[in-house]
């Protein structure tokens, strides 16, 4: 399995439904996008981590290791908003109003991939994707995506175990190697996922199999007051943004 | 748990946009930029399920084949390990309307279980992966094989792929750019000035990667022609029955993968 999903599946708040935790960190999200970053990100940041590390009981390592991933990408994208190219002096200067535009980008993205994170980390997607029809996306997708998920793991673990034997007889010990292994390993997953999904067919088939691809959704109940416990702590973060921004204007 | 990351690289700088870097209103126009290609996608997928229901499954094992090809490890120049994109190879197999949907998913997935890309910027990742990589590629492979029709099918699919692979990488990577230099232009130049900035800084490992995905992209096509000729020709890859059988054109293909 993934980090991400296992830590899911353990998360406290699986039993929640997903409504709810869409509208608390989706709230949140929309807080930290929308509202001016400075006060909105630092305080949308702490409301989410502070009901992830509490009540979610979210592991922090857990959070930093896939947490670094997006971090790394939105700092190296701000490197470049603290230079100005093609000025009239130089062609490559520092901008004075650089390192405000790059903080100001920073928190906006740190914010939002905390409340896009700590969904995942407690939101199985087993638990999603059978309700996205609720949203308006057609059945057919529906279906594919679920079944994509369900065939994901066995191809990853196919590929680890052609990896392994590849690594096993020195594949990957140099860049050429590396190249003709990770293609045939390819060319090998196509196989083998084609050859498992006939093979899937063909059992389904001899199961009365129909088209439709029948699972049992766990019933979770959608309680009107755990929706609007959980759209208050994003009311209040937009609230008291906003109190903060026409606090300093006046 | 822990032995994926043997295998796939996760969590390392890729050229996903993260949640919450584009403004908002660009990821909305974004998202509807990506919108009619993923709607057209969905409806010829729609299409195929109905008229043929079992090519569900089929193309459930194709998404997760696109999945776990992007979310593959390749070497990079820096030392470091980067990711195919797989525009390319999922253009030529599966077609690129197809693969507007596939690729849109795939980035869901990355999304929610890697943490690679985000959701509210998933229409404009789609838009440069799902959308304008796979076109790219799709028109170069279709280019390259009627420029090349004259020569042998070995020669000719091996060029046509690794100009779909690699184009299809670049493009991807120069409409990140694009998107990234509208959402922050340079205070100086403008949008030119901030593309050159973004262009500059990822260019340094996304070009040989695009050659590298290429050449993997050549060993993977190689490889399906010798062991599953039948499908690649149900898919359309292959034109001639006799594709599968080697020929001394072989080896000229073999010198630019090597």
């Amino acid at each position: 399995m993934l980090a991400i999903d296992a830590a899911a599946y353990r998360s406290p708040w699986r039993r929640l439904h997903p409504t709810v935790k869409g509208v608390f960190f989706g709230g949140l999200l929309v807080c930290a996008l929308a509202l001016p970053t400075w006060p909105a990100a630092p305080l949308v940041a702490a409301v989410a981590l502070a009901a992830a590390f509490g009540p979610a009981r979210v592991s922090p390592a857990a959070f930093l290791r896939a947490a670094w991933g997006p971090l790394l990408f939105v700092l190296t994208g701000s490197l470049a908003l603290l230079v100005s190219v093609g000025g009239p002096q130089q062609i490559v200067a520092l901008d004075p109003a650089g390192p405000a535009r790059a903080a100001e980008v920073t928190g906006r993205a740190a914010a939002a991939i905390c409340c896009q994170l700590l969904f995942a980390f407690t939101t199985p997607l087993a638990d999603l994707l059978p309700r996205l029809t609720r949203i308006g996306l057609p059945a057919v997708l529906v279906e594919v995506v679920a079944l994509i998920y369900r065939m994901l793991f066995v191809t990853l673990d196919s590929a680890r175990r052609i990896h392994a034997g590849q690594a096993g007889r020195l594949g990957y010990a140099n860049r050429r190697a590396w190249t003709r292994s990770a293609g045939s390993l390819g060319a090998a997953l196509f196989v083998r996922s084609y050859d498992r999904a006939r093979r899937m067919q063909r059992g389904l088939e001899c199961r009365g199999y129909t088209g439709e691809l029948t699972v049992l959704v766990e019933e979770l109940s959608l309680r009107p007051a755990a929706v609007l416990a959980a759209a208050a702590p994003p009311l209040l973060v937009a609230a008291a943004a906003v109190n903060y921004q026409l606090g300093a204007g006046l | 748990m822990t032995t994926v990351h043997e295998v796939l690289e996760v969590g390392s700088s890729d050229m996903h946009i993260a949640e919450g870097f584009l403004p908002w209103q660009h990821a909305a126009a974004w998202t509807a930029a990506a919108a009619p290609f993923v709607a057209h996608g969905i409806r010829s997928l729609t299409h195929a399920v109905r008229a043929d229901p079992d090519a569900k499954l089929l193309i459930g094992a194709s998404g997760a084949f696109c999945f776990v090809l992007s979310a593959l490890k390749i070497p990079s120049v820096t030392g470091s390990c980067s990711h195919p994109t797989g525009a390319g190879l999922g253009a030529v197999l599966f077609r690129p309307p197809v693969m507007a949907v596939l690729g849109t998913i795939t980035l869901l997935f990355q999304a929610l279980l890697l943490a690679h890309g985000g959701l509210t910027t998933l229409g404009a990742n789609a838009f440069s992966m799902a959308v304008v990589g796979p076109w790219t590629a799709y028109g170069a492979y279709r280019l390259v094989r009627s420029a090349t029709a004259s020569a042998g099918e070995q020669t000719s699919l091996g060029l046509a792929v690794f100009c779909a692979a690699s184009l299809g990488s670049l493009a991807t990577y120069t409409t990140t750019s694009v998107q990234l230099a509208l959402a922050f232009p340079d205070p100086a130049s403008g949008f030119l000035g901030s593309f050159a900035t973004f262009a500059g800084i990822f260019s340094l490992t996304q070009i040989p990667l695009a050659v590298i995905e290429g050449l993997i992209t050549v060993v993977l096509v190689r490889m399906l022609v010798r062991v599953t000729p039948d499908q690649l020709r149900r898919l359309g890859v292959l034109r001639r029955p006799a594709a599968a059988a080697p020929t001394a054109s072989t080896e000229a293909t073999e010198e630019k993968a090597g």
